[in-house]
Order: structure tokens, then C-alpha cells, then sequence
């Protein structure tokens, strides 16, 4: 088994950084338009994608419904109930997303200074 | 980071917004009994239109298709156009030949049910942003 190179992992881990900052930006975003008419609630689904990628499952005919796209762009959440404004935010969903979206970006932060505290000490040659 | 501070625009946004709806209200309560104002009429309720901006057009992220923070703006206060209510009052300086008062279209409950929800989302976006100047804060810690 190839041994992970410091740099995919440095790398996985901006990417979770980058991930976790656009959930964050999009739940705000969902968060500050909680009453503004015809709304529709948006959502970065990057754990959804990664379990569709990995499940394996593939599109045999152009007439089925296509995977949401891979590169972090925000779409429509599908499955709230709309209120008679054409509003769909939940207040509670999008805290929740905010709260582990913050979680994330601190585990993946956690991480990275590790590795850089390791990178330090090789380079002062273990002082 | 670009990406943090317009989500924290976006929330301040909507700070400003629930301020304008709860500062509304406020005024449609508090003149909820004004017979007469500067045009003679009655006090006509005012209503708040809010409506969705995209903080900042930076063609660059619309290009990567990157998250861009959607904030809100409040785009007019208009006059609510429904009648006036009637009251029989005769003895009122602005009643009329029959003795009716024609008071404000302002519904008292309506306007602190209104004012209710404005706070709390208020609250809610002022958690957002302490959450995601949490995440700043974390940013600014991988430097150490």
C-alpha cells in the first residue's frame, strides 16, 4: 500500500477547510433571508456527493435524474415544507448547519496545526 | 476568507432588515389611535419588503460556481391600502356627519406578532455571526 504523502494530506484537509467555510457561508445566507418572500432555502451537499461517488452507482440513461454537481455549487434544497410565502428556511436546520459546519472547519484546523507542528520540528531538527 | 466575511455581511444584512421591521411595527403601534395625520388622514399601516441581494458579484467565484453569500436588503416600506377601520364616537373632533372615527388599519396584535418574529430572527442572525467569527478565530489560530 502507497504510503499517503504529507501533501494529499495537507491538501484533503484545506479541502475540508474550504468545504466547511461554504457550508457556513450558505447557511448564513439561508439564516439572513428567514423572511424574505419566495426564498428558497440552498445547501452545499458535499457528504451526499462523496456517498453517492463511492456508492458506485451510475447513470445508465440520460432520461434519469442527474447527481447534483460535485464542485460545492449551492442548490436547491429539496423536501421542506414551503410556508404560504413561498419561504422554505428553517431556523433550527440552518443553526444546526452553521454549528457543524464550525466543527468541521475546527477538527480539520486541529489537524493541519498538528501536521505543521510536525513539519516544525523537522526543520529545527527536533529541537 | 472572502467567503467568511461576505457570510458575515450577509448576516449583518439581516441584522439591518429585522431592525427596519421591528422599528415598523413599533411605529404602526404606536400610532395605532392617530386619527389625523399630515394629510388629514389617518395613520395608513406600513409594511416592510424585503428581498434577497447576492453580497458581492464577484464574477471570479460566480465563474467556479463557489458559495456566494446571499444577504438581504429591505427594498421599500409601503402603506398598507386596506380601508379604515370605523368607530361610532361622536363626540370625537374627527368624527363624521353620522358620528363615525375612521382610526388607523392597524391590528395591535398582529403588529407584536410581527415585531416577535423580526426579534428572533434578529437573535438568530446574531448567533450566526458569533459562529462564524468562531471559525475566523480558528483561521487566524493555524498561523500560531
Amino acid at each position: 500500500m502507497p504510503e499517503i504523502s504529507d501533501a494529499a494530506i495537507l491538501s484533503a484537509l484545506g479541502r475540508q477547510l474550504n468545504n466547511a467555510v461554504a457550508k457556513q457561508t450558505v447557511a448564513a445566507s439561508n439564516l439572513a433571508n428567514l423572511d424574505t418572500p419566495g426564498y428558497r432555502t440552498h445547501d452545499v451537499s458535499f457528504d451526499e456527493t462523496l456517498d453517492g461517488q463511492l456508492g458506485g452507482v451510475m447513470r445508465t440513461n440520460t432520461s434519469h435524474l442527474a447527481a447534483p454537481p460535485t464542485d460545492g455549487t449551492p442548490v436547491e434544497a429539496q423536501g421542506l415544507a414551503s410556508r404560504r410565502d413561498g419561504n422554505n428556511v428553517q431556523l433550527d436546520r440552518e443553526l444546526l448547519a452553521l454549528s457543524k459546519a464550525g466543527g468541521e472547519f475546527s477538527r480539520a484546523q486541529t489537524a493541519l496545526t498538528a501536521k505543521f507542528r510536525l513539519v516544525r520540528y523537522a526543520i529545527n531538527e527536533g529541537r | 476568507m472572502s467567503g467568511l466575511s461576505s457570510a458575515i455581511n450577509a448576516s449583518a444584512s439581516a441584522l439591518d432588515a429585522q431592525r427596519a421591521r421591528i422599528e415598523v411595527a413599533v411605529s404602526n403601534i404606536a400610532n395605532a389611535e392617530s386619527t389625523r395625520g399630515p394629510d388629514g388622514l389617518p395613520y395608513r399601516r406600513r409594511d416592510v419588503v424585503l428581498s434577497a441581494t447576492p453580497m458581492d458579484a464577484d464574477p471570479f467565484a460566480n465563474a467556479l460556481g463557489r458559495a456566494q453569500a446571499v444577504g438581504v436588503t429591505v427594498d421599500e416600506v409601503v402603506q398598507d391600502q386596506d380601508a379604515f377601520r370605523r368607530r361610532y364616537e361622536p363626540s370625537h373632533p374627527d368624527a363624521d356627519a353620522e358620528g363615525f372615527v375612521a382610526t388607523p388599519n392597524v391590528d395591535v396584535p398582529e403588529e407584536m406578532v410581527d415585531m416577535l418574529g423580526a426579534a428572533r430572527a434578529y437573535q438568530a442572525n446574531l448567533t450566526a455571526i458569533n459562529l462564524i467569527r468562531d471559525t475566523i478565530q480558528r483561521a487566524l489560530e493555524l498561523g500560531r
